[in-house]
């Protein structure tokens, strides 16, 4: 049974379509960052990003905090942990085959999701702070999805200008560019890996608070956060900052039309064959550099 | 090489070692297999305790023909294939006297092929879709009501109040699309159009376009078939993109305490369909309540409802039949009627071949609960409903019944 | 330590000889067991084929086995075909799969392949819940009842045989060289003479065979699929670890990792229902960590095994 398509609800949907793109870009940017930096592709990233929600919906509902607010503390708290997973664990495996990588970081993703499932219960929690929309011209903005949006294009903002114009921005920068003239340099290599991962989890974790406002949250939710942002990085060119803003309104629309115009079973079907088709024509995705 | 042969060789020894007689007078062993992890993890887990409470108590009044109960528990991880294999090693392995069945639908229909194969009665308490049970099937009881009538009473309730189109939307899997065929069959009978349907993939939690769809469609009733977390996400995504039905239902999720814990004040207004209630004046039903809130610290859900009865039928099969051979309980239970918490009479154990309407525990519940009843003693002073009345709650209830409730619509009332 | 072949090929023998007769004295959970031991041999080595081989991390290898399970599903309950061909049709249709979507995926390289083929994965579940004429959608599809659990499990044992068979041919033939020599440094491959392109998609297609006909007879098998229960991440997630516990590139161990890491699994799932993800979390960061190489690997640095094992 299917509906005419008007031009309103092409609105209705490029606009959300706009909203879940920017947190699509904020949490690519992370597993983005630790690919550029490390040649990780970090599967636990979604599990970090589900921690993260968890901060966030502790404290809003021990302390009452405004969960907005709560965003930097998450950050915070999963910044730690992710310099803990790099310092003990995923530093092994940074110059390995990109199989021991994949698999270290599969094995850390699904035992963090067993000790949330055991610590938190397998519940469905949820922050019920702000709901409902406004109407701008006969198409439903999301009061919580539009804050999320805005804080998410403040966080990654952050983060480019940080990336951009501090000396530690510049030496994650340089890692990412050469290793070895990073070292000759007299960057410490070895604690910029350490802060990429932190400063990834954290994005993670940033994107994980807003998405508690947003949606209920359980211990399974990440898994599908790590396969978007691969898709997103790719699209966009792995390992190309910018290309993850791209790369994640990209698919946050495509997903979106694709569901209007067929249907949602099929989003994810459209989603990749342009991956697919983006590869052929850019090996490296659509900012990527040359083939590495 | 001689190692791998060693490893082999030790295999087949420990595969083979499992299987010696066990001691024929111990404890009466039943076996189940139980979404403890995987996407029915919180429902496993209720299904779980309902089990755990019904054997704790049998065997504090004295076992079951005069031996304690004992439960052996695996989990499925909420995977058909790996409730085969459970099955299996529960049966031939661990040597189980009996085995409960599985939470969900699919996991049930794997399983099934297995106990089967073994001639075991199993009676499985949360499986809830018709074809599971045909199929030639002999020794599979069911417990529940059949998915296809989950939302009937949303429906009837729509046509009664006069309301002419309908919005189907479900998740793509067994059960939630039997509920939806149920309800769009349904509708056609009792003559509203059903102007949308769309299914969506499991784990979906991004509704924007299909939303978008429903709301260009402006149907007065939206039935939704779902699971838990896709009835909550769709709840408030309908908030977001201001789709305000005149009537909004669900299947899973409406009934659980958490869906209230979960939404707040978005979760009033919402029609959910229940198996139980812990309300219901049935016999037993307030001591399973207290008991069961005092050993796990949270409410029951029917999922540890429909455990519970469904082990005590099965436990009622054997005293009845005085043995624990399957066919000989397999005939008690098809003659069985039993007053459990879970309902009156439904707890009759039916084998689902014959299945007409006077089978069908949702008919008979609804004309049995008497309306307002229990709506009355659980909700306070508060807004008036917008639409339907409250003599109209029939099969149905309103996701607002705790005590808590009152008290919160007050502070938020403007 | 040498192996002779007057030592090797008696034990190979009695090994058989056991696995031949144990449907007759084990259980019916014993045989099951057995049976999915065979699969996971059949899927690991499989998967063995191409990324220990070529290096190309194949990140969506259940695929194969999820089209195979599904051809041979749908000829069984629509067409009426017997079981024994419809899993050879699994077999060839997850080859067919393989050939289309190679000639793009394999010109990716190192990460974009892994995702690629992760990609290939959800985009085969999605499409077989969508056209549910066929498919049964969401609702699965549910074979006719038949107890050829017996049956199956020879089957399923000469794929395990058969796919091994094939590793030590190809590890030990020219071919199989070039497929190493593309693992090692793929230009200088190429700069060899190498038709890299078309070796690799060589070893694709064979890596396929094998987990579509494993699909289809896991169908038969266990009477009832339906689309997340033969597309898991978690199916391929454990063919890539059995390999790597027992030795990647090596003819016996997939052999070894399958069979160990299904009995550890076993135990740890019957006693920890609550916490085995974690376990199972913490065997796969211990592997990767410990011993990458895995336990074969381990054994040729200490004793030169050949290369061959």
């Amino acid at each position: 049974m299917s509906v005419v398509v008007t031009p309103e609800m092409i609105g209705q949907v490029v606009i959300s379509g706009i909203l879940s793109g920017a947190l699509y870009a904020m949490v690519a940017l992370g597993l983005a960052l630790i690919f550029g930096v490390m040649r990780v592709i970090n599967i636990a990233h979604g599990p970090l990003l589900m921690l993260g929600a968890y901060v966030t919906f502790f404290l809003y509902s021990r302390t009452g905090m405004n969960p907005f607010l709560t965003v930097p503390l998450a950050m915070a708290a999963l910044f730690v942990v992710g310099v803990l997973l790099q310092r003990t664990l995923v530093f092994r495996v940074v110059d390995a085959p990109e199989l021991s990588s994949l698999l270290l970081t599969f094995g850390i993703s699904i035992a963090l999701v067993n000790v949330a499932q055991n610590l938190f219960t397998s519940d469905l929690r949820a922050v019920e702070y702000i709901t409902g929309s406004w109407s701008v011209g006969g198409v439903a903005l999301s009061k919580p999805r539009f804050i999320a949006f805005v804080f998410a294009l403040a966080v990654t903002g952050a983060a480019f200008l940080f990336l951009k114009t501090t000396r530690l921005g510049k030496a994650i920068r340089a890692t990412s560019q050469s290793r070895e003239v990073a070292l000759v340099c007299g960057i410490d290599v070895g604690r910029i890996h350490m802060l990429t991962f932190g400063l990834a989890s954290a994005l993670a974790a940033g994107g994980g608070a807003l998405l508690a406002v947003i949606v209920a949250i359980q211990p399974e939710m990440g898994g599908v956060w790590t396969f978007k942002s691969f898709l997103v990085i790719v699209l966009g060119g792995a390992g190309n900052y910018p290309g993850a803003l791209l790369g994640g309104l990209l698919l946050g629309l495509v997903e979106q039309l694709a569901s209007l115009f067929l249907t949602t079973q099929l989003s994810e079907v459209v989603a990749y064959v342009l991956l697919v088709l983006v590869l052929l024509v850019r090996p490296t995705g659509l900012l990527g550099g040359r083939q590495t | 090489m001689t190692l791998k042969g060693t490893i082999a060789l030790t295999l087949v020894a420990a595969l083979a070692g499992g299987s010696l007689p066990a001691a024929a007078q111990g404890p009466i062993r039943i076996g189940a297999s139980l979404s403890l992890t995987g996407t029915y993890a919180k429902l496993g887990k209720n299904q779980h305790e309902g089990y755990q409470l019904c054997i704790k108590e049998l065997n504090a009044k004295g076992g079951l023909l005069g031996r304690k109960l004992d439960l052996v528990m695996y989990d499925d991880q909420s995977l058909p294939p790996t409730a085969v294999r459970l099955y299996e090693k529960l049966i031939t392995e661990d040597k189980v006297d009996a085995v409960m069945g599985p939470y969900s639908s699919p996991v049930s229909e794997a399983a099934a092929n297995v106990t089967e194969k073994y001639k075991k009665v199993m009676v499985a308490p949360l499986a809830a879709t018709t074809s599971i049970f045909k199929k030639g099937r002999k020794y599979m009881f069911m417990v529940i009501s059949p998915a296809e009538g989950y939302l009937e009473g949303l429906v009837d309730m729509a046509a009664k109040r006069g309301l002419k189109t309908v919005a189907v939307v479900n998740e793509d899997t067994l059960f939630s699309k039997a509920a939806a065929s149920g309800a769009v069959e349904l509708a056609k009978k009792k003559g509203l159009q059903v102007v949308f349907t769309e299914a969506y993939p499991k784990g979906n939690t991004d509704f924007s376009a299909l939303l978008t769809k429903l709301r260009a469609a402006n149907p007065d009733v939206v039935a939704a078939a779902t699971y838990f977390d896709d009835a909550v996400a769709l709840t408030r995504q309908m908030k977001e993109l201001n789709v305000n039905p005149k009537m909004y239902g669900v299947t899973v999720g409406g009934d659980l305490p958490e869906f209230y814990d979960t939404l707040k004040q978005n979760a009033e207004y919402i029609y959910g369909a229940t198996q139980w209630e812990h309300t219901l004046p049935y016999p037993g039903n307030q001591e399973f309540f207290d008991t069961y809130k005092k050993e796990f610290a949270h409410e029951p859900s029917y999922h540890s409802a429909a455990g519970y009865a469904g082990c005590l039928i099965y436990a009622e099969g054997v005293r009845r039949a005085g043995s624990l051979d399957a066919d000989k309980v397999r005939e008690a239970l098809l003659k069985l009627e039993l007053k459990t918490a879970l309902s009156p009479s439904s707890g009759r154990a039916r084998r689902r071949s014959p299945c007409g309407p006077t089978t069908s525990p949702r008919a008979r519940r609804a004309s049995r609960r008497r309306p307002g009843t229990h709506d009355r003693t659980r909700r306070g002073p508060r807004r008036p409903p917008p639409m339907p009345p409250p003599d109209q709650t029939a099969g149905l209830r309103r996701q607002s019944r705790r005590s808590k409730i009152p008290a919160m619509s007050e502070t938020t009332e403007p | 330590m040498r192996l002779s072949p007057a030592v090797v090929l008696p034990a190979l023998a009695v090994v058989l000889a056991a696995l031949v007769l144990y449907p007759f004295v084990g259980t019916g959970y014993g045989v099951r067991a057995m049976l999915q031991i065979f699969m996971w041999i059949a899927l690991a080595g499989s998967w063995n084929l191409i990324s220990g081989l070529t290096g190309y991390v194949s990140f969506g290898h259940v695929a194969f086995f999820g089209a195979g399970a599904y051809t041979g599903a749908i000829l069984v309950a629509s067409a009426g075909w017997s079981w024994p061909v419809a899993a050879l049709a699994g077999g060839i249709a997850a080859a067919l799969l393989a050939l289309f979507i190679g000639y793009p995926c394999l010109r990716l390289k190192g990460p974009y392949f892994a995702i690629a083929m992760l990609g290939l994965n959800e985009v085969l579940r999605a499409l077989v819940s969508y056209f549910e004429g066929l498919t049964g959608g969401g609702n699965g599809l549910s074979l006719p009842t038949l107890d050829a659990t017996r049956a199956i499990y020879y089957v399923m044992g000469v794929l395990a045989v058969a796919v091994t068979a094939m590793t030590y041919a190809i590890i030990t033939s020219r071919f199989g060289l070039r497929l190493m020599t593309i693992r090692e440094d793929e230009i200088a491959a190429e700069a060899m003479g190498i038709d890299t392109f078309h070796h690799k998609l060589a070893a694709f297609l064979l890596s396929a065979v094998g987990p579509g006909i494993a699909g289809a007879l896991t169908a038969r098998d266990q009477g009832y699929i339906e689309p997340l229960s033969v597309f898991p991440l978690a199916i391929t997630v454990t063919m890539i670890v059995m390999v790597l516990f027992g030795g990647k590139g090596t003819v016996w161990g997939p052999v070894l990792g399958a069979a160990a890491l299904f009995v550890i699994q076993e135990i740890v799932w019957a006693r920890y229902p609550y916490v085995h993800p974690l376990l199972f979390g913490a065997i796969i960061v211990a592997v990767v960590l410990l011993m990458p190489r895995g336990v074969l690997g381990l054994l040729q640095l200490k004793y030169r095994l050949p290369r061959t094992i």
